[in-house]
């Protein structure tokens, strides 16, 4: 960025877009309402704080913050303060947070000093500090920075604009089968990561629907917080929450229940008909990415497995990938014109789109990025973070049913002294599931690591 | 224990089975927190009862048999205590 054109977040936004609803409506439910008035008032003290630790309007506040109100009201403080929020996953470990805030340098990052009781909640309560970082403006005039696991080792840094992430706000308001102002959005999915960000909070903040994270990640907690009010309910999750639920028994029937949505991979059809038939309500599906937001919907689950495109979006298909309308590059730093030139992203997804609906099919990814959970994971980065070990001479890492790591070590190497290495790079979602110390990994007759999982398979049976 | 057999480790193996839509033969024995939060899920489900796991029950399980462990003690103690 030039020195003349310094990033400001301009912040009227956040109360045009966020606070413009009657003070008394309901934001959150935690499950003690907190209406807007008390939500702007505990915005406006934590701008205090943050101004207090060195943030200023263009510079950068690093939230590593598990979901808690404590997260929701510094990011709008962040952005009323005229700055960019960077959120980490709370789950990244502290080396791969190092790396960011080298990269990003954030004036303020803003950390839990206390957790509560976390054991399977949706929403912590936490205790926040903030600390000095540097005396930096933001890289760049995006209002918030997200990491996505990279295909070149390190996280690719994905901005987005206050302009982009209002848009994608109103693009919601415009979809058909969203919940609906007064109504409540039962919300499983992360707010670190877009769809719990823009589709949950951000979406909720704007269109008076009320947000309520269960009291924890179980099917019954999902129950209770749908019967907890009368308004009717929409429950926004990934695809791990329809088995959850599909595999829950209600004490009783839910009429405020309006239908389930997620963003993420398409389920089996055995679990989608398990679900539809305890509840018998529309199971919708999201395709979005974090780079421009939501793409399209079948919120009615009508159109399974396809989704028609969301307002204002453009899907087209170039050699079986599928790219998508987004004006600007929303990569940080030096862009990749493999995945965005002229206007389009190029999704990576293999994908039709059919001619006469204009309906988009996925059908899987053209790269080594997989979803755990609904978070994506580029095998890359878990294959560079195994092989770069001390003790390790070459890994090969794969997709078999979960996250496989095919290890051959250079010396002696146990499992646990891997997996304990690995526990200090890796987030929790990021690392193998199965790992498996071979003596020599197996190697085409030009000596190229083999990635089939068969041949890998075979290699490691004794 | 509503009349329920004990919790084996067959009986977890089955249930990551249905999440990892792998044979359970083939499920691996390291659990991340979407297993565990899946095993409490349906551990709760059969016992219809409430697992009262604290934090550091929780972020000891890693495996398996690890979350075997923790589950059994929680079933067996007081239902209410």
């Amino acid at each position: 960025m030039a020195a003349e054109d310094p990033p400001v977040v301009h912040p009227g936004w956040v109360d045009e877009v966020l606070f413009a609803g009657r003070p008394t409506d309901i934001c959150l439910r935690l499950p003690e309402p907190i209406d807007r008035a008390a939500l702007h008032r505990l915005v406006t003290a934590a701008q205090d704080r943050l101004a207090a630790a060195g943030l200023r309007p263009g510079g950068a506040a690093a939230l590593r913050l598990p979901p808690s109100l404590a997260y929701v009201v510094n990011l709008l403080a962040t952005w009323r303060t005229g700055a960019q929020a960077i959120l980490l996953d709370h789950r990244l470990t502290d080396h791969e947070v190092d790396r960011a805030l080298v990269r990003l340098t954030p004036q303020v990052v803003v950390a839990p000093l206390r957790t509560g009781a976390g054991a399977l909640k949706v929403f912590v309560d936490v205790t926040e500090s903030i600390t000095r970082y540097a005396d930096r403006p933001a890289v760049s005039r995006h209002a918030v920075i997200q990491l996505s696991s990279g295909s070149t080792g390190p996280s690719k840094v994905i901005g987005r604009t206050a302009a982009d992430l209002v848009a994608e706000v109103r693009r919601y308001t415009r979809i058909d089968g969203v919940a609906l102002p007064g109504e409540r959005i039962i919300l499983l999915p992360s707010m670190v990561h877009v769809l719990g960000l823009v589709g949950g909070l951000l979406y909720g903040l704007h269109a008076s629907v009320e947000l309520v994270p269960p009291q924890r990640l179980s099917g019954d907690a999902v129950l209770a917080a749908i019967d907890a009010e009368p308004t009717p309910a929409t429950v926004l999750g990934v695809p791990f929450h329809i088995g959850l639920l599909a595999s829950t028994r209600p004490a009783g029937p839910l009429p405020q229940l309006r239908r389930m949505t997620t963003g993420g991979e398409l389920v089996p059809a055995a679990v989608t008909n398990a679900f539809t038939d305890r509840y018998g309500v529309p199971l919708g599906n999201m395709y979005g990415m974090t780079e421009v937001g939501v793409i399209g919907t079948d919120l009615h689950g009508s159109h399974r497995p396809s989704i028609a495109p969301a307002p204002g979006i453009e899907v087209r298909e170039s050699g079986g990938e599928l790219w998508v309308s987004c004006p600007a590059s929303p990569y940080v730093g030096s862009s990749d014109p493999t995945r965005w030139a002229d206007g389009w992203l190029h999704t990576r997804d293999a994908g039709t789109v059919d001619e006469v609906t204009g309906l988009v099919t996925v059908r899987g990814r053209l790269d080594s990025q997989v979803s755990v959970g609904g978070l994506k994971v580029d095998l890359t980065e878990v294959e560079s973070t195994v092989a770069e070990l001390p003790g390790v001479a070459a890994a090969v890492v794969v997709w078999d049913d979960g996250i496989t790591a095919y290890v051959q070590p250079d010396g002696p190497l146990s499992e646990e002294v891997l997996d304990k290495l690995l526990a200090e790079r890796l987030a929790g979602y990021k690392r193998p599931r199965v790992l498996r110390l071979l003596d020599q990994l197996p190697r085409t007759t030009t000596g190229k690591l083999v990635r089939s999982t068969d041949a890998l398979r075979s290699a490691a049976t004794p | 224990m509503t009349g329920q057999p004990d919790l084996g480790r067959a009986d977890l193996l089955t249930m990551l089975a249905e999440l990892t839509a792998k044979p359970a033969a083939e499920v691996p024995d390291r659990i991340g927190s979407m297993e565990l939060a899946w095993l409490v899920h349906l551990v709760e489900q059969r016992y219809e009862r409430r697992l009262d796991l604290t934090d550091d029950d929780l972020a000891g399980i890693r495996t398996v048999d690890d979350a075997l462990a923790v589950f059994r003690a929680s079933l067996t103690a007081p239902a209410d205590g």
